[in-house]
């Protein structure tokens, strides 16, 4: 009955307050942020004295910021599918296999995450400058995808584990091979799993700026390199607008996501 | 299974795992390795500069402030983020879908604006002071930045929807009957609660808890806007020591002795509760 | 799925395939700050460099001392000239990480011999200077640094900058009374004690664009400042004031990585950067003070009275030779003392 909405009786209330604040909480800097890509001081005022577009004007002036844009995005999906992919894979191999060393392997999968990332940025700088492989695209995705990895690796190990491995095997039994029952049974179950692996690996890398400094070159400028050489030096309201722009486009995407899953049957 | 075919079975997942191991090994242990070899190597070869911080009051306390810091976080996010997980498992698919929207919607900014955002709202002179002061609510305003408060709020924000998600599929992939047959049993809510609901969600709260507590242990950058000079992480403290100072056998040191009592941690929390412990249960 | 990432797999490749052949090696890289310094680097030296001399000035940013020394250490260097912090430089130059610089090009003798070192020479200077907000303090205004130290005159939140380099602990000396020419050894434990008497009410800036926020919000009404940051803010219109009295000179200095693959156009190129047109256009631009002597004779003369050269009387000098030697210990001690 815990998870009938209907019968839950006050813990409905209780929850929705709860999840009321946390999106409050959750939107409030947004709003802020929008509030103040529309305001007229330079200074992160608020409210702001007044109202005007001109920070959205500089935003569309400045083409290195449409650039860094695209890089990141760039960056970030080909990070986000390898991390998924490869995770996948290796979440397998670490929730079904049983050869020793399972649990260490788990543990060092986990290494890039817990290790201070300015470590890992100064030491794999270091090698790819031999390799000549900073400031290209090759070693940038390199690069994220160990950061990310380890995302993918949770969420989808976390999903793995709970999946019942007998369906997969009933599907075998039935005929189907080791790899046509995972695509066309296991995949689909474990899909929360591989969205959150995918979401998570993508914002590691379009939110990740420490060896984003370290990898880029005059060339190969990522968005949050941008953003944190602008607020470090000039403190503009363009930032704001910038990441105005991203949380509309954001929206307008899960609103067509949405409406798409609308139009299909479940 | 017919014999050999574990052994095979065996072989098959470990290529699975090839790939990513080649990539960590290739392009993480590797360099990671030469460079934390540095600590016991600069300036003088020898132990020196783990001495150094261990026998630092700065140090450990830095250390100590870290791991508090990430536990607290890690506890408030779970206590935000399971009733909402919970929420979005059960209400009605348009709430649902909109609650998933905000909590994805929130970790779309970059975390360095959404920073700044944070001090606009908690300063002396920001939003969230001059609107208590104006209600009359408080005579003073409340000191919400530059201290552990900015920090947990401006944290705890960050990383919050890295544990809503993985508790909200854990959640969605209860079989509600389960529930059901307990109420029929004769269980009473909490009942159910402590004894069914919790231990069903144990993995992904770990999974959650595990995320969150390693990204606290890790960031710098909000703590360091958001927190007072007293509330100064390790990474902060690493990176300094990399960028600013030069000194890489002193930084390496710090990292790696970070790196080992987080695995230890991650090792205790794995023989409590288990990855497997799911399987095993059932 | 895994055909999905198959074909993505393929794409990356074929991108960073095509991508490695583009960008060679322009004919220098000038790495700095980024942001609108940069921007005003870029339009008055690097452009009229290119224009008189036909090389090409790539710009890269933002400068990081880990990447710097991470590039001298391989010895694959990619930066030709880097501007840093002065005490950053001298500290450098001890650990061997930067070209001794060859004056045959740059008319040494016009340049402020504060700012010039073997391996250094200056990119703009500038002052901390006491900065308040005269609209959130109303009367009172400080009018030494012993005031922004007097909780009773000035109470309420302060602002200083965060990082363990010269000024702070200059600042705190003088307040406590200590001569100006006998700031040096600093005594430290004696800057931390007083220090330590406003230490609940400091809040750290970390960069330029954050202690202009806090001033101009008034969250912090008075503090240590950057002179171009404070006079900025006043440019725009916001209530804030300069009392520069006392104030610490410090300069951004041009460097030369060791091992730096185009060495003669980077020497080339700092004639540019310092000769008296170059530095008087940046400082026109950024509020920043040049560093060459002739420059002045240049400069708009309403620019003139925002610069650290009209306020000489009690001007002090940061020693950045005094901290090159002691930068690792002071640091450590700043540390402990910011973590308690």
């Amino acid at each position: 009955m815990l998870l009938d909405y209907s019968r839950l009786g006050w813990l409905r209330y209780a929850l929705t307050g709860v999840a009321a604040l946390v999106c409050a909480y959750l939107l409030a800097p947004i709003a802020v942020i929008v509030a103040l890509s529309f305001g007229s001081s330079q200074w992160l005022k608020f409210p702001p004295p007044g109202w005007t577009l001109k920070w959205y004007r500089a935003l569309l002036a400045d083409p290195d910021w449409l650039t860094a844009f695209l890089t990141s995005l760039e960056i970030a999906v080909i990070v986000a599918v390898l991390s998924t992919g490869i995770g996948l894979m290796a979440s397998f191999g670490l929730t079904r296999g049983s050869f020793r060393g399972r649990e260490a392997l788990r543990a060092l999968f986990l290494t890039p995450m817990v290790l201070p990332v300015v470590i890992f940025a100064v030491a794999l700088y270091g090698v790819f400058l031999r390799l000549h492989l900073n400031g290209t695209l090759v070693g940038f995705v390199l690069a994220h995808l160990v950061v990310a990895l380890p995302f993918a690796i949770i969420a989808i190990g976390n999903a793995l584990e709970r999946f019942d491995v007998a369906i997969e095997d009933a599907a075998v039994l039935c005929g189907a091979s080791r790899t046509q029952a995972r695509l066309r049974v296991t995949l689909p179950a474990i899909r929360l799993g591989l969205f959150a692996a995918a979401l998570f690996s993508f914002l590691a890398s379009w939110d990740e700026v420490v060896v984003a400094i370290f990898m880029a070159s005059p060339d190969l400028q990522t968005l949050p390199v941008k953003i944190f050489t602008s607020l470090r030096q000039d403190l503009s309201p363009v930032i704001a607008a910038v990441s105005s722009c991203l949380v509309v486009l954001t929206a307008l995407l899960m609103g067509a996501a949405a409406l798409l899953r609308r139009g299909r049957p479940t | 299974m017919r014999p050999g075919a574990a052994a095979r079975r065996n072989a098959r997942e470990f290529v699975g795992v090839a790939p990513a191991l080649a990539l960590v090994a290739l392009v993480f242990v590797l360099p990671v390795a030469a460079l934390l070899l540095r600590s016991v190597l600069e300036p003088q070869p020898g132990l020196q500069n783990y001495a150094e911080i261990f026998a630092s009051a700065t140090y450990l306390r830095v250390f100590e402030n870290t791991f508090l810091v990430a536990a607290l976080v890690t506890l408030v996010t779970l206590s935000l983020g399971f009733p909402v997980a919970w929420l979005m498992t059960i209400a009605s698919p348009t709430w649902s879908g909109l609650l998933f929207a905000i909590v994805v919607l929130s970790m779309w900014t970059n975390l360095l604006t959404r920073t700044y955002a944070w001090m606009v709202l908690l300063q002396n002179t920001g939003v969230i002071n001059r609107a208590l002061l104006g209600l009359g609510l408080i005579s003073q305003p409340l000191p919400l930045i530059n201290n552990l408060t900015g920090v947990v709020i401006g944290m705890t924000y960050i990383l919050l929807p890295f544990m809503i998600l993985p508790l909200h599929a854990a959640m969605r992939d209860l079989d509600p009957a389960i529930l059901r047959a307990a109420a029929l049993c004769g269980a009473t809510r909490g009942q159910a609660f402590r004894l069914i609901f919790l231990p069903l969600l144990a993995s992904g709260i770990a999974a959650g808890a595990l995320m969150v507590f390693v990204m606290a242990l890790g960031y710098y950058i909000t703590p360091a806007l958001l927190g007072g000079a007293a509330n100064m992480m390790l990474a902060e403290l690493i990176a300094q020591l990399i960028q600013s100072l030069l000194n890489w056998g002193l930084g390496a040191a710090a990292a790696f002795a970070l790196l080992v009592v987080t695995l230890a941690l991650y090792a205790v929390q794995f023989r409590a509760f288990g990855f497997g412990a799911m399987r095993e249960g059932r | 799925m895994n055909r999905i990432a198959f074909v993505a797999g393929l794409a990356a490749m074929a991108l960073a395939l095509g991508s490695a052949g583009a960008s060679r090696a322009a004919d220098m890289v000038f790495t700095s700050w980024g942001g609108t310094t940069q921007d005003a680097q870029r339009e008055s030296w690097a452009k009229p460099f290119t224009a008189a001399t036909g090389i090409n000035v790539k710009q890269d940013g933002p400068t990081d001392y880990g990447k710097l020394k991470a590039m001298v250490d391989s010895g694959n260097v990619a930066w030709d000239v880097v501007d840093v912090e002065g005490d950053f430089a001298a500290a450098a130059a001890k650990a061997g990480l930067l070209e001794p610089l060859d004056f045959s090009g740059l008319a040494k003798g016009d340049l402020d011999p504060r700012f010039v070192s073997a391996n250094s020479v200056g990119s703009f200077y500038y002052s901390f200077v006491i900065g308040y907000n005269k609209e959130t303090l109303g009367a009172k205004a400080p009018k030494s640094w012993a005031d922004l130290f007097d909780e009773k005159a000035f109470p309420g939140k302060r602002t200083f900058y965060k990082w363990a380099a010269p000024g702070v602990m200059e600042i705190a000396l003088l307040a406590d009374g200590v001569a100006p020419d006998k700031l040096y050894p600093l005594d430290l434990e004696r800057a931390f004690k007083k220090l330590d008497t406003i230490k609940k009410d400091i809040v750290w800036w970390g960069s330029g664009a954050q202690s202009q926020q806090l001033l101009a919000s008034g969250e912090t009404p008075i503090g240590m400042f950057w002179n171009g940051r404070v006079v900025a803010l006043q440019q725009q219109g916001a209530p804030v004031e300069i009392e520069w009295t006392q104030n610490l000179t410090a300069a951004d200095v041009l460097v030369v990585p060791k091992g730096a693959p185009h060495k003669a156009e980077a020497m080339k190129f700092l004639a540019v950067a310092t000769g008296p047109k170059g530095q008087a256009d940046l400082a026109a631009a950024t509020g920043y003070a040049p560093i060459n002597l002739k420059s002045k004779a240049l400069m708009d003369a309403k620019i003139a009275p925002t610069l650290p050269d009209a306020h000489t009387q009690t001007q002090i000098n940061l020693d950045m030779a005094y901290w090159a030697d002691h930068r690792d210990e002071i640091g450590k001690r700043w540390y402990d003392w910011q973590a308690k």
